[in-house]
């Protein structure tokens, strides 16, 4: 017999069948669920832990797609380089997966771009204005990342990975056509010695060359410790730090006028204010070149020196990212960016364009005596030349070359003015203090003096010049910690009293400046720009006035005419580059 | 329904679910919906190859017309991928192992999908500029997995796919000077012309000129610095093998030195010493020993910028480089990249692709072919300037082993660069 099953309703039946199927439609959807729910939680804490590092900490970082490459380039080339960046971005050209290329240039001084370009550098390339500054960043990242093991093929471990050239140009001595005459050209050779020579000879002879910082300053400096040392090759940390070495090049850097930021602010200067501004300065050959082309007046002729030169060669280098901690390594787009800006440099109208320059393209096939050429039916530049190039010393020499020049420098006495008034309130007098700290940072020179005045209504404190060994500039830096917003803005009184205490030291051998910076109206002085301009004319050597307007409400016609007065410049500043802008400043001195 | 068929469907509906809501999940992350599931045929089989700089234009040239070209493996067609890299840049990069090459008991189908990622970017083959490269490449490799990754013999071996020779190339005017006053030109000549204290005037030539000054690669960069090395070491002691001993001794070390001293720049002497000597011309060099293929790519370029051309010279003791094509033989590339890269090999080595590199200053590999076979041929072109077609009798350099590689790049490290 057959064991039945009980008999059930057809309800109770129902009911149970939609139970089961309840059952597992909870099951189902409690699984379902389940899953997005551990789904999308772990979607959100990865969302919540994935910090983005710029968010953080300031660091850069970039999307792992981007196609944007970020080139840094010396103010040398920035001019030229801006344009023909903006050329490549209009060809719109796109990346396998769709992203359109796009170069940004940002301007840095090469011994900067090399410190930054060592951890976390907010640009992926970079393009100074000679390779040896990528000799010194292979040197540098080679140091810090200790070296390798004695039995490693000691090559390959670098921080740039590809490198091209674009263009280059020597450097040479742009003199006045006038004055290279009276110097022997073009009947006789040319030399350093000759310039320094003329230099120490007649007081009136005002010639300059820019700081260690660029390719063009760090070889005019290399040239006078070789001829301190008398030697033209073969110049060693002995021979160059020699007191006979040493006295020479500081009787010859006695005579520069002043250093600052590099050729394009000389050409401005020349521009204003013609022969009375400089003899001779040292400058690439492209600088004579454009000069001649585009302004009227006297022109500039090309003095290749005859103990040789330097070239600057103009490098395009991408960097090997992502060895540091938190570093953002090149994306694959950003390096076929590269490839493609590298190359667009290379193409016939990029190296056409850098020819109209002035430059020497990279490109072989382009001959510079040909037709059209700037080189061509001129006696100001020479294709053929330079003939011999100074021996460039080996990175330790250079370095013991950039450090002794501070010693032999000329010697700097600046006061920094310092508007301290209430609108001065907030992050902008933070920022303030941190500029000066860095310009206090940057005088390195042992005989180099930096004073203060520190104004709102009337000066509220006043530092002395004060020689900037460590212990003055650690109690220097003191004070500008300590400094608090408060009051109205004296300007013209405050500059005054500087530019009196700088004449009182009557130190003709120093390069004597001030730094004026407000963010507001002049409202409270006794003095007057007349006052100013009259205590100016009194002296034989009158400091040399630079001033920044902080801020949109900073009195610009005051700043502008005391900067005319004393020979120096206005520029205008924000809480993003005021630091920035004392430090280029700083190059000055 | 009854209820057991309820809980089977119902069973069936929960994993299908899961399955479905797993695909959407991997589909969402990036991850690829049949990977692991099913084995597709690649639409092209890419290889990458890593080229030593003086071969790269000819053959990232031959890359371009073989990719327009209908070469396919195993019915897939090939895509190459050309990447320039110096001989020893890449040496030093097998050596400290930065391509990932895998542990022995490691599979490629072990690794997680972002190791597989970064494998895909492994050199199939490697173009250096001499064998001797390979041999120590191999040499590290077997220290670290017990095999040769580039085979010697076989199917898979390293084959030249052209040759070239250092030469010495110095500015015209220079060269007669120094003709004049040593007759050959030797090292032992430009060490004398080196260690002049008087500059050219004291050997003959104008004062504008300066000092002499010497080409040499920076052999940091340029595996061309250290053959430079190596043959003036030949030259020295008079014989083609050198050892460390011989690399070590003061004597030597001072005289090397002095030739050293003759070099203005090593900072600006870029992987592309011949071009550089061509952009900045006698300015800062005149002359060198180089690759003469790096010569006579650059003869026009001279021509062009400087007034002055290059006279061409042949030493005694000869480096030959003969850019092996080695196929890398680890699990870290496919048979099919492999078979694909040999495919690539057999089209450089084609009389076509021979005579090609010709117009590039190469000497073919391929003995069917004669240097002057191609109208733009360089060696042709240049004869005038003392290029020849057949290298004079002279003594070849042997390879340098690891321990007297390691020895010159110190020195150099200790005594010039630094």
């Amino acid at each position: 017999m057959s064991k039945q099953r009980p008999p059930t309703s057809a309800s109770a039946r129902r009911r149970n069948s939609n139970l089961t199927v309840l059952i597992v439609v909870a099951i189902a959807a409690t699984m379902f669920c389940g899953a997005l729910f551990v789904g999308g939680g772990v979607w959100f804490f990865n969302q919540a832990t994935d910090v983005d590092p710029a968010s953080e900490a300031d660091t850069p970082a970039w999307s792992p797609d981007s196609a944007e490459l970020t080139v840094a380039v010396s103010p040398v080339m920035a001019p030229v380089f801006a344009e023909l960046a903006n050329e490549f971005n209009a060809q719109n050209q796109q990346t396998p997966d769709g992203q359109t290329m796009r170069v940004a240039a940002t301007v840095a001084e090469p011994e900067r771009m090399v410190a930054a370009a060592l951890d976390n550098p907010p640009f992926q390339a970079m393009s100074p204005d000679s390779s040896l500054w990528l000799d010194r960043l292979e040197q540098s990242w080679l140091a810090q990342s200790g070296g390798q093991t004695e039995s490693q093929i000691p090559i390959g471990q670098r921080r740039v990975s590809e490198q091209t050239r674009y263009a280059v140009s020597p450097i040479v001595i742009a003199a006045w056509e006038s004055v290279a005459r009276e110097l022997g050209w073009p009947d006789r050779p040319i030399g350093w010695e000759d310039i320094q020579r003329q230099a120490t000879r007649d007081e009136n002879f005002k010639w300059n060359h820019p700081s260690t910082n660029s390719a063009a300053g760090l070889l005019a400096t290399l040239a006078e410790f070789y001829a301190g040392a008398g030697l033209t090759r073969g110049l060693t940390e002995e021979a160059a730090t020699d007191q006979a070495t040493l006295d020479y090049v500081r009787a010859v850097e006695a005579t520069v006028r002043f250093y600052g930021e590099g050729e394009e602010v000389i050409v401005d200067r020349l521009a204003e204010e013609g022969r009375n501004f400089l003899d001779a300065f040292v400058a690439q050959e492209r600088v004579v070149i454009d000069w001649n082309q585009n302004r009227r007046g006297d022109p500039l002729v090309a003095i290749y020196p005859a103990e040789g030169t330097l070239w600057t060669d103009h490098p395009l280098a991408l960097l090997e990212l992502g060895g540091r901690e938190g570093e953002f390594p090149v994306t694959d787009n950003q390096r076929l960016t590269y490839q493609a800006l590298a190359a667009f440099l290379s193409s016939p109208a990029a190296q056409q364009k850098l020819l109209a320059a002035g430059y020497r393209p990279a490109d072989l096939g382009i001959a510079l005596d040909a037709a059209g050429s700037p080189f061509s039916g001129t006696a100001a530049v020479d294709w053929r030349e330079p003939q011999t190039t100074l021996q460039m010393p080996s990175p330790a020499v250079v370095d013991v070359v950039q450090n002794f020049w501070y010693y032999t420098k000329r010697p700097t006495n600046v006061y920094l003015v310092v508007d301290t008034s209430g609108s001065m309130e907030g992050t902008k007098i933070d920022r303030t203090r941190e500029a000066l700290a860095a310009f206090v940072e940057q005088i390195r020179g042992d005989r180099d003096r930096v004073g203060i005045v520190e104004f709102a209504s009337g000066t509220k404190d006043l530092v002395p010049l004060t020689a900037m060994d460590e212990g003055n500039r650690q109690a220097l830096l003191t004070r500008i910690g300590n400094m608090q917003a408060e009051g109205g803005t004296a300007l013209l009184d405050a500059t005054y009293d500087a530019i009196e205490l700088l004449l009182n030291e009557d130190d003709s051998e120093a390069i004597n400046a001030i730094v004026v910076m407000t963010d507001g109206q002049e409202n409270e002085s006794f003095r007057s720009l007349t006052e100013i301009q009259r205590l100016l004319r009194s002296a034989p050597t009158p400091p040399v006035v630079f001033t920044i307007g902080f801020g949109e409400d900073a009195d610009e016609n005051v700043l502008a005419a005391l900067a005319q007065l004393g020979g120096g410049q206005f520029r205008r500043a924000d809480e993003t580059d005021i630091a920035e802008l004392y430090r280029i400043i700083s190059t000055y001195f | 329904m009854n209820r057991t068929r309820l809980i089977f469907v119902a069973i069936v509906v929960v994993a299908l679910v899961i399955v479905g809501a797993g695909l959407l999940w991997a589909n969402r992350s990036g991850a690829p919906v049949d990977s692991g599931l099913t084995v597709d045929r690649p639409e092209a089989v890419k290889i990458r190859i890593l080229t030593a700089l003086p071969v790269e234009p000819w053959v990232r040239s031959a890359a371009q017309e073989f990719n327009a070209g209908d070469f396919s493996v195993d019915g897939v067609p090939i895509e190459v991928e050309v990447v320039a890299a110096d001989g020893l840049t890449a040496l030093g990069r097998y050596d400290r192992d930065e391509f990932g090459a895998l542990p022995p008991d490691v599979r490629p189908e072990d690794l997680t999908e972002a190791e597989q990622a970064r494998l895909a970017t492994f050199p199939t083959a490697w173009i250096p500029d001499s064998r001797y490269l390979v041999e120590l490449a191999n040499a590290a490799y077997k220290e670290r997995l017990g095999r040769d990754v580039f085979l010697t013999d076989g199917e898979y071996r390293a084959r030249p796919i052209a040759i070239s020779l250092f030469a010495w190339g110095l500015y015209n005017t220079r060269a007669e000077v120094l003709e004049e006053r040593f007759g050959a030109i030797d090292w032992s000549a430009i060490h004398d012309a080196a260690t002049a204290s008087g500059g050219w005037p004291e050997l003959g030539g104008l004062p504008a000129w300066g000092f002499f000054k010497l080409v040499v690669p920076n052999p940091s960069r340029n595996v061309g610095g250290l053959a430079a090395m190596i043959a003036m070491a030949g030259e020295f002691y008079g014989r083609t093998d050198i050892s460390v001993e011989d690399v070590t001794n003061p004597e030597f070390q001072k005289w090397l030195k002095e030739l050293m001293g003759a070099v203005t720049d090593f900072s600006s002497s870029s992987a592309y010493t011949a071009e550089d000597f061509a952009l900045f011309g006698y300015s800062v060099g005149d002359g060198g020993q180089l690759l003469e293929s790096d010569l006579l790519q650059n003869m026009q370029g001279i021509l062009n910028r400087w007034e002055d051309p290059l006279q061409l010279y042949y030493p005694e003791y000869v480096t030959w480089f003969d850019f092996p094509f080695a196929v890398w033989v680890g699990p870290e590339t496919t048979a099919l990249q492999k078979n694909a890269a040999l495919e690539f090999q057999r089209f450089l080595l084609s009389p076509e692709q021979q005579q090609q590199a010709l117009a590039y200053g190469l000497r073919p590999a391929n003995p069917d072919v004669p240097v002057d076979a191609a109208e733009d041929s360089l060696f042709t072109r240049w004869a005038d300037q003392g290029v020849q077609e057949v290298v004079p009798r002279t003594s070849a350099m042997r390879s340098p082993d690891r321990d007297v590689l390691l020895a010159l790049l110190r020195w150099f490290e200790l005594n010039v660069a630094q």
